[in-house]
């Protein structure tokens, strides 16, 4: 599913954000990512959607070679790719029905495919009494369930959610991961930056950790500290 | 892009303008206004030149021939009407000529001066002013042609002035022009702003930078026609006063720009959806910049 070989991103400010990072992340996986502020987390993600490009190493997502998309062709892969966000980014002059239905009608569905999906989605997140709510009707949780449908809606193999829980309550946090937890279940491979250390260690799922851009582990059940913790795969194999 | 896709974006162009209200509102004023500007001095440019022609066009040489009587000065008078470059020749009555010089010269009379002594006054008019020099000389040589005045000084003083005219309207019209495409893309950049997060989104989900575009250049169209509109209406409430206050001022006359309200309309509107295309095209890129 996703094949990152010694990659490095270097922004033009000259910040090198990602130091040869190699990482492999099977179909149907569920990962975190973690690190503090600066680690390089968010870079990952974006390396993954092709918001940025890396300097130098190979990532292949889908087996497409990320790097050396045109891009004419960046619209595509994104179509296999869920995006969540830590504020949400919903429309705000939108319901949460018309929210889903932009995306959807962003990549040419039809009116029928539409009405059908969205019911099924707003369903899966616990959302279909909410459908006609605008977003500052909602709480945060609501808001994040919206968001986390909208990247569900046109079938992604690949959901990223980069601190989704990052402005949301402990309880609503753990609800949160529990729905992504849930989606993972139904075979869509799940990426989640965080640095929300109790339910990293909650979740005991695969760890990923950045520090200074270096990928200084990577564990199977892993806690959010690596102390006290056996390394199954450590530094970039 | 299919039918269906077609119906969406040009239904999210218009959703987008009802959503969007008080920035379109914005957007369609700013163009209003640019392009009114720009309207108001292009035809006040236009009548200026029309009034500098009509000016030149005024001038005519007077020529003056010696006869006695009107078949005495036929063969010349048919001579300068056959010349290239001569619109028209218009014998003067030589009786009122007569009576207007006793009036101004009462002192003619007593001295023995009798009205087959003065000459036949033959006003001519020529087709294109610059060869007003030219078409005079060869007149002089004629038989019988006592004297020529061409007003050269203030034809040429006109002339000056004319080509000045031209010259400044020509630059102002083109700084107004780029001044306008300027506060239009600006506008319209403002717009886009406002609406970057559902850009955003779009690229995000995957939508092509095409389907993204093209509900925003049809916005842009819109608003730039809209404002074209509101800028036609401007104008002619604007210039009938100008013009009734114009033709008060008697040195100044009926003075037009010689463009029709419906053209007037038809420039401005291609204009505006023109700019407006163009302007969301371009700020666009900004926005969809990878």
């Amino acid at each position: 599913m996703i094949q990152l070989d010694r990659v490095t991103v270097e922004y033009p400010n000259g910040v090198r954000a990602l130091h040869e990072v190699s990482l492999s992340i099977a179909k149907g996986d569920f990962a975190f990512v973690v690190g503090p502020t600066g680690s390089g987390k968010s870079t990952l993600l974006k390396l993954l959607y092709r918001e940025v490009v890396p300097t130098a190493g190979t990532v292949i997502v889908e087996g497409e070679d990320v790097g050396m998309l045109k891009p004419a062709a960046v619209p595509y892969l994104r179509r296999k790719l869920g995006i969540v966000f830590q504020d949400f980014k919903l429309l705000p002059q939108k319901n949460v029905w018309e929210n889903l239905a932009f995306a959807m009608r962003a990549i040419g569905a039809s009116p029928r495919e539409i009405r059908r999906r969205i019911g099924e989605v707003l369903e899966l997140v616990g959302l279909t009494h909410r459908c006609d709510s605008f977003p500052h009707q909602m709480s945060g949780g609501e808001q994040q369930r919206a968001a986390i449908a909208r990247a569900l809606v046109n079938h992604p193999t690949l959901l990223l959610a980069d601190e989704p829980t990052g402005n949301l309550d402990p309880d609503t946090s753990w609800g949160i991961i529990q729905l992504l937890d849930q989606i993972n279940t139904q075979g869509t491979t799940i990426l989640v930056a965080t640095h929300d250390n109790q339910i990293v260690d909650r979740m005991r799922k695969r760890v990923v950790e950045l520090d200074s851009g270096c990928l200084v582990r990577d564990q199977q059940r892993g806690g959010y500290q690596s102390v006290g913790c056996v390394q199954d795969v450590t530094y970039g194999t | 892009m299919g039918l269906r896709s077609l119906e969406y974006v040009v239904q999210e162009a218009f959703t987008g303008i009802r959503r969007n209200g008080l920035m379109a509102f914005a957007s369609v004023s700013t163009i209003a206004l640019s392009l009114g500007v720009l309207g108001a001095f292009g035809l006040l440019v236009l009548a200026a030149n029309n009034f500098a022609a009509a000016q030149i066009n005024r001038f005519e040489i007077a020529v003056f021939i010696v006869g006695r009587n009107e078949a005495d000065i036929q063969p010349t008078l048919s001579r300068i009407r056959q010349m290239s470059g001569v619109a028209s020749a218009r014998l003067r009555d030589r009786e009122k000529e007569w009576a207007a010089l006793k009036r101004d010269r009462p002192d003619f009379e007593s001295a023995g001066v009798r009205i087959e002594s003065i000459p036949f006054a033959v006003d001519v008019r020529v087709s294109d002013p610059d060869r007003l020099s030219v078409i005079a000389s060869k007149i002089r040589l004629l038989p019988g042609v006592d004297a020529v005045k061409e007003g050269r000084e203030a034809y040429q003083r006109v002339m000056v002035l004319a080509r000045a005219v031209k010259a400044l309207s020509l630059v102002g019209v083109v700084v107004l022009l780029v001044t306008t495409v300027f506060i239009i893309s600006n506008a319209i950049k403002l717009t886009l702003y406002a609406r970057r997060l559902e850009i955003r989104i779009m690229q995000l989900v995957g939508a092509t930078n095409q389907f993204i575009r093209l509900p925003l250049v049809i916005e842009g169209v819109v608003f730039g026609a809209v404002g074209a509109v509101a800028a036609w209406v401007l104008l002619t409430i604007g210039g009938s006063y100008v013009s009734s206050v114009a033709q008060q001022i008697v040195f100044l006359g009926r003075i037009s720009s010689g463009v029709g309200s419906g053209q007037l309309a038809m420039w401005l509107i291609c204009l505006g959806a023109l700019i407006g295309a163009a302007g969301s095209f371009v700020s666009i890129r900004r926005f969809l910049h990878d």
